[in-house]
């Protein structure tokens, strides 16, 4: 196998592993998850006053 | 015992450094674009020559103001996304006196004439073993920490800083294979067209992942802390990482178009290029979306007018490059000021302001204090930065379209019109509105030292901020 088919497979691979990210990241089924995930920096409050000037 | 607090030691130690090194590394700029219109302005010192400071330009401001800034903001991201304090602190706090060491070293061999020549990687072999225990250190601080985190999600912004630190080790390791034949002196394990392939792909791969994926990380924390609303749309975060991984690699090439580099090489640099247009959009629309509804806050917060003008000079600047990667407009561009307006407009519209509007938001949590010092100094530094901006890359695209047409203009026998000598005259105008653009960022970066400063003065570094112990999701 010369290295045009290797480079062939793997941009055909790489195609299709893209393409199941897309349909992963846009089913129905992980719609709630993602948007859960998208809440994650604000489960915790990181406002000023209330973690300095203690020492 | 677990620990109950965030390590922000290290993290305030590389903000302050931003600031610094912000200023040193665009005040070369700002010389630089002196000796441009006079070229004896500093003294015919050897030292201090153009071609010895242009790359200590370029190192300070990337690695040094960039660098600093993405392991401050990748430390704090990473602890308060995962709810965990930093792993092996004693390897953070390494990881900021070598980094350190690194900037000094290059600050010193640079203007004595100690270079390997390749752009973005001019520092010799010694001080490169250096860099790679250094970012070995970064990687394992980092991911231990994700290792550890307490919530089972990873935060997108830690999947675009692992990509970075992973993608920057292996690029620095490649194009950084020399063979040392004095201390001080190396030569690339590449030859010829190889050479430049390596450096190119190292060149473009560090805008790729240095200057655009990690700062993407930043945007992906601070864009939607600063404007109180989650990012725009998780999913569209997703894609936008993983096609940029998937095509930035390839781009490369673009940066050889009609040199000795094959043909088909030259093409597919230009391909993948023009590709990248797709996932930069997205991103950047993911985040400007993200004030969809809360709008209002532009006109009032100088910090959200900083991340929503970065945004948009990314998708102006991500816009500009696939167009100068297509070879015909290329054959225009290339070798131009267009170029170094193009770089500009991503350095300092994008990863300048994108990092100063996150110190503006993360300085005054690492000293305790409700906000910064003056909320009217943000406001001025931002109309600072935003018209020098304007005034460097605007001169610039006149300068670089006149360039390159000049240059190309032939008589009806094949001479050219115009000599090189004549197409540099015609330049000192736009060279002098660029000086006075970059000198106005530059004003704008000592305005913000005042204000950090004050507000360091009036605060009290914070060494107790608490991790959560309820944990959702």
């Amino acid at each position: 196998m010369d290295s045009g088919t290797i480079s062939g497979i793997v941009t055909a691979v790489f195609v299709v592993v893209f393409i199941g990210i897309v349909w992963w990241a846009y089913s129905k089924g992980n719609k709630k998850r993602f948007e859960e995930d998208g809440q994650l920096p604000f489960i915790e409050d990181d406002t000023p006053g209330k973690q300095g000037d203690k020492q | 015992m677990e620990a109950t607090t965030y390590n922000y030691k290290v993290v305030r130690q590389f903000a302050i450094m931003t600031v610094v090194w912000g200023i040193v590394g665009m005040l070369v700029g700002v010389i630089l674009a002196a000796q441009l219109i006079w070229p004896d302005i500093t003294f015919g010192l050897e030292w201090l020559s153009y071609g010895r400071l242009r790359p200590l330009h370029t190192n300070a401001v990337i690695f040094a103001f960039g660098g600093s800034a993405m392991f401050a903001v990748s430390y704090y991201i990473v602890q308060r996304t995962c709810q965990a304090r930093l792993w092996a602190e004693k390897l953070a706090a390494f990881t900021f006196w070598g980094w350190t060491l690194v900037i000094v070293l290059a600050a010193v061999t640079l203007p004595l004439g100690i270079t390997t020549s390749k752009e973005y990687a001019e520092l010799e072999w010694p001080i490169d073993i250096l860099i790679t225990v250094v970012w070995v250190s970064y990687a394992l601080v980092f991911f231990g920490t994700v290792m550890k985190r307490k919530t089972k999600h990873i935060y997108v912004s830690n999947w675009f800083f692992g990509a970075y630190i992973i993608v920057i080790a292996i690029l620095h390791l490649v194009n950084s294979a020399e063979l040392p034949v004095t201390f001080f002196k190396s030569y690339s394990a590449y030859a010829g067209v190889q050479d430049a392939m390596v450096q190119w792909w190292y060149g473009h791969n560090a805008v790729g992942f240095f200057l655009t994926t990690a700062f993407l990380g930043m945007m992906y924390y601070f864009i939607p802390k600063q404007a109180g609303r989650p990012i725009y749309s998780y999913r569209l975060s997703v894609v936008h990482f993983w096609s940029l991984n998937f095509i930035y690699m390839w781009a490369g090439p673009h940066h050889l178009q009609y040199t000795a580099l094959p043909d088909w090489a030259q093409s597919l640099g230009m391909v993948f290029s023009l590709m990248l247009l797709a996932p930069s959009w997205g991103g950047m629309m993911n985040g400007i979306m993200t004030l969809s509804g809360a709008w209002h806050k532009l006109r009032t917060d100088p910090i959200l007018k900083f991340m929503v003008t970065a945004l948009s000079f990314y998708g102006m600047s991500t816009f500009e490059g696939p167009m100068m990667s297509i070879k015909t407009v290329n054959a225009l561009s290339h070798y131009t000021e267009w170029t170094i307006g193009h770089v500009h407009s991503g350095a300092l519209g994008w990863v300048a302001m994108i990092t100063i509007g996150s110190m503006y938001y993360l300085i005054p949590r690492l000293f305790g204090r409700e906000s910064m010092f003056s909320t009217k100094l943000i406001e001025w530094h931002f109309w600072l930065s935003t018209i020098g901006v304007v005034l460097y890359i605007a001169a610039l695209w006149i300068a670089g379209v006149a360039q390159g047409l000049m240059w190309r203009a032939a008589n009806p026998d094949g001479t050219l019109t115009y000599s090189f000598a004549q197409v540099l005259n015609n330049m000192y105008p736009f060279w002098g509105i660029r000086l006075l653009g970059g000198s106005l960022f530059f004003f704008g970066m000592l305005i913000m030292a005042w204000n950090v400063w004050q507000t360091t003065r009036q605060g009290r570094a914070v060494n107790d901020a608490a991790i959560p112990q309820a944990v959702h999701a």
